[in-house]
């Protein structure tokens, strides 16, 4: 039959409680087991991945002397490991093991039992027929590189940075922004608990810079990555700051002394409410504590003709330099924890809230710049014509909740809405107005949040906002913002002028998600958030093995979920990194050295670039560390001399077989 | 008693489920499950201050069956079909042709309010189309202000000697011939009859 003696297959099909049994008979299929040639045990059992289930492995083998096993029972996904685990402790090689999903293809997608039931044999049938070319397969071990990249220096990055450096390792740090901190070194203070988000992340910023065991790269990128779990090779490209961090010191005289007396340009930190001059720092507690240069507003960089009073006064310690260029560096990282972050819904999206045309219309992260003392306003909450409001209204759901922008409840804008309404009544004693769909305060203390704003007279209407108007149906809204919406609880259409009006916009996947997530090859979900591995029992992994995620990348969450995340992320790393070897999988291609022909068709075809051309030879050879197991290469192979372990011709052809061989 | 002391109570027993099914088997209306009840719709409807429902609680209730209120509701006459509510939905609901649905059933089961143009103009629009393929514009304004204001037609004759003059109104019908005309009938049918 296959060259490895006498054939005895033990099958075993679980019923998954109903899942499987409800729709299948499981019974009629354990009885017709019996009669496949080769088979000498065919079980049915409740829960084959019960302890009890895999004993049953074991106890059979040891008894009637099996040599090959088949469970039809879920997807290979969740318990092929569990069942070659069974296998191996029975004393087989855990690669005479074959599994047939009779659930995800079978039980869950039919609903005729017995036409599911035919189904469900015609899978067991090409399993037992394929599982007797099975060969023996030994796992390779490589060693697993202890160096982590973070890609993101945002609250998730920094802690699990500082996590994992505190836990010996040594970590890369990436950020693209001239400084660390994300969004949440925006933030006025944080719900629900009204602690000043600088205080409590400040600190993490500069640990992260001291701390011996992180290379910060700021204003740097990841542009390509190569290799596998436990050895990946990354590229990372640093973009010029001109200014040389090993000389700078921080003093940021140079800012001081700019031709520009006065700040010019736009700031960006500040989402160009306020301004800054062509060398800048974006803000007091940056991280590194160093200025950047922007070469499109710098008249040295525009013209070549500046007095350059900045490196004048930075004198000897010649820390300015006009000509640094671009540089790259190759490090190499065993995992990689993705915390990429989030992007706030351009609210301009939608013209009826007149964003970006009244200018007394902020988005919820201008509101909160507005708010914060070391903002624009240095916290006083001014208009832009210079009044303060003495009416404010706070629209929920702005691209959120909604077919026409982003399905998801961002879940965190309700929280920060109650406290933007808190802290601009605190600045102002303006009148609030609240305008929302449903209040959602699920989280430790939100609720009690909510009662709070509601004791403090602050105004909550049942209703999203339609649109905001400046035409005047009475005098007593001329010159207001008007918002126009129907109060639901109360049943009537209400015009309520105000001041100034705060968007409560959305969080969304960055524009470029798409580009990371093809640049470290995981996956995304159809609104574009990072994959996890399982929802809820893999919710940091990745369908990549070695890369985690952590953070609003993964989807919309507040600091604590960011935080913990973050960390459950750093603890899968370093538990990877412990364990110090991975197991490949061996489902791996390999030559036929003596049928090879040199005619190098496969080299330019391996995704994972795992073949190359032995001159010497003049034949390919694969690396079967780098190899993922695809089988682009044997499927394109002219003379058929690559062939893959688990996936050969007669496998696959008596699997193919089996299925036909339906009476 | 005063009717302000009838309860007002409603009897799961009252509620009548095939309006829903009606409106969700409507272009347009498929999605009415979908509505969070947000408000928007009526927070952006022009018309909205003077519907004695606003179209949030018309959906609200054709979903729950309250049927009666709905077809006799005043605001589903109201609707300008300016197509606000459908832009700005974001369940995505066509509110405007759930509307239009409502005014068919309120049409079909022969209740609107007295004497009303909206339904008596879709009507004679109708009947004109299915005889002539065309409508002409003397004979529909005729028509639908003799059957609702008749009275009106004292005050209006000069204007429509005007633009009788003018060559803007024209006494004569003009048909589309026999093939396509026919034609055109026979969609007409079929439309209504699946409707």
């Amino acid at each position: 039959m296959n060259g490895n003696g006498n054939l005895r297959v033990g099958l075993y099909i679980c019923h998954c409680g109903t899942n499987i049994a409800g729709t299948i008979d499981v019974k009629a299929v354990a009885a017709w087991g019996e009669t496949l040639p080769g088979v000498v045990v065919s079980r049915e059992y409740k829960y084959m991945c019960s302890d009890p289930g895999q004993q049953l492995i074991v106890d059979d083998v040891r008894e009637q002397h099996l040599n090959r096993i088949v469970v039809a029972s879920c997807s290979p996904l969740l318990h092929e490991q569990t069942f070659r685990g069974a296998t191996a402790k029975a004393g087989l090689n855990p690669f005479f093991f074959h599994m047939v999903n009779v659930r995800e293809h079978d039980s869950w997608v039919h609903e005729d039992k017995q036409a599911a039931t035919e189904k469900a044999k015609d899978l067991i049938r090409a399993a037992v027929r394929r599982v007797a070319f099975h060969k023996p397969l030994e796992k390779k071990r490589v060693p697993i590189h202890p160096d982590v990249l973070i890609v993101g220096g945002g609250i998730a990055g920094i802690h699990a940075a500082l996590t994992l450096a505190n836990a010996g390792k040594h970590v890369y740090l990436v950020e693209r922004e001239p400084t660390i901190g994300g969004h949440m070194a925006k933030f006025d203070k944080t719900f629900p608990t009204l602690d000043c988000a600088a205080c409590i992340l400040t600190p993490k910023m500069t640990a992260v810079k001291k701390h011996p065991n992180i290379t910060l790269w700021t204003l740097s990128d990841v542009t390509q990555i190569e290799g596998y779990v436990g050895n990946f090779t990354v590229t990372v490209k640093r973009h010029p700051r001109y200014i040389i961090e090993d000389l700078c010191v921080g003093c940021l005289e140079c800012i001081e002394a700019c031709v520009y007396k006065q700040a010019k340009y736009p700031d960006e930190f500040n989402l160009g409410l306020g301004k800054r001059k062509p060398i800048y720092i974006p803000f007091p507690q940056a991280v590194p504590q160093l200025p950047v240069i922007d070469r499109e507003t710098c008249i040295e960089f525009k013209s070549g003709r500046c007095k350059k009073t900045c490196v004048e006064v930075c004198g000897d310690r010649k820390a300015i330099d006009f000509k640094q260029q671009e540089s790259t560096e190759t490090i190499n990282v065993g995992s990689v924890i993705l915390a990429t972050g989030f992007q706030v819904f351009d609210a301009r999206r939608l013209p009826y809230y007149g964003y970006g045309k009244f200018p007394n219309v902020y988005t919820s992260l201008e509101a909160e710049r507005l708010i914060n003392a070391a903002g624009p306003t240095q916290g006083e909450v001014i208009l832009r014509d210079g009044r303060k409001p003495k009416t404010v209204g706070i629209l929920h759901c702005i691209g959120s909740r909604d077919e026409n922008t982003n399905r998801w409840c961002s879940r965190v804008c309700c929280m920060y809405s109650l406290k933007l309404a808190h802290l601009i009544k605190e600045h102002t004693g303006a009148e609030i107005f609240n305008f929302y769909i449903d209040i959602r305060t699920p989280g430790k203390g939100f609720e009690e949040f909510y009662q709070r704003l509601l004791n403090e007279g602050v105004h909550f209407i049942r209703g999203k906002g339609a649109e905001i108007n400046t035409w005047p149906l009475d005098p007593s809204e001329e010159g207001k913002l008007i918002i126009r919406v129907e109060d639901t609880l109360i049943g009537k259409i209400r015009r309520i002028p105000v001041d100034m009006v705060v968007l409560s916009v959305g969080l969304e996947p960055h524009a470029d998600a798409g580009d990371v997530r093809r640049l470290f090859n995981i996956s995304c979900s159809s609104e574009g958030w990072f994959l996890e591995r399982h929802p809820k029992l893999a919710p940091v992994n990745t369908f990549t093995d070695g890369i985690f995620l952590a953070g609003c990348c993964q989807g919309p969450k507040d600091i604590p979920d960011s935080v913990a995340q973050a960390g459950a992320a750093a603890a899968e790393s370093l538990a990877l990194i412990d364990s110090k070897f991975v197991e490949l999988e061996p489902n791996t291609a390999y030559i036929l050295e003596e049928a090879c022909s040199g005619c190098k068709t496969c080299i330019p075809l391996c995704p994972y670039s795992a073949i190359s051309f032995v001159e010497a030879k003049k034949k390919a050879e694969i690396n079967e560390a780098l190899c993922k197991g695809c089988g682009t290469c044997v499927a394109a192979c002219p003379s058929g001399s690559i062939r893959q372990n688990l996936f050969e011709d007669e496998e696959i052809f008596e699997e193919i077989k089996g299925v036909l061989a339906h009476a | 008693m005063s009717p302000s002391f009838q309860p007002s109570v409603k009897y799961q027993k009252q509620l009548k489920r095939d309006l829903a099914a009606e409106i969700l088997a409507t272009p347009g209306g498929e999605k009415i499950y979908s509505c969070l009840q947000c408000g928007t719709c009526g927070g952006s409807c022009p018309l909205s201050g003077y519907m004695d429902f606003t179209p949030r609680q018309l959906i609200g209730m054709v979903r729950e069956g309250f049927k009666q209120e709905v077809i006799e509701s005043f605001s589903i006459w109201l609707c300008a079909s300016c197509y606000e509510c459908t832009v700005r939905c974001p369940a995505g609901i066509h509110v405007t042709d759930v509307m239009y649905a409502l005014k068919r059933v309120a049409i079909r089961e022969g209740i609107y309010p007295r004497r009303f143009p909206v339904p008596v103009l879709a009507k004679e629009f109708m009947r004109m189309l299915k005889s002539t393929g065309r409508t002409n514009e003397f004979w529909l304004a005729f028509k639908m202000l003799v059957k609702t204001t008749p009275l009106k037609l004292l005050t209006m004759w000069p204007l429509g000697l005007q633009m009788l003059r003018r060559g803007r109104l024209c006494l004569t019908f003009n048909r589309i011939p026999k093939p396509a005309g026919e034609s055109l009938r026979q969609m007409l049918e079929s439309v209504g009859e699946r409707q």
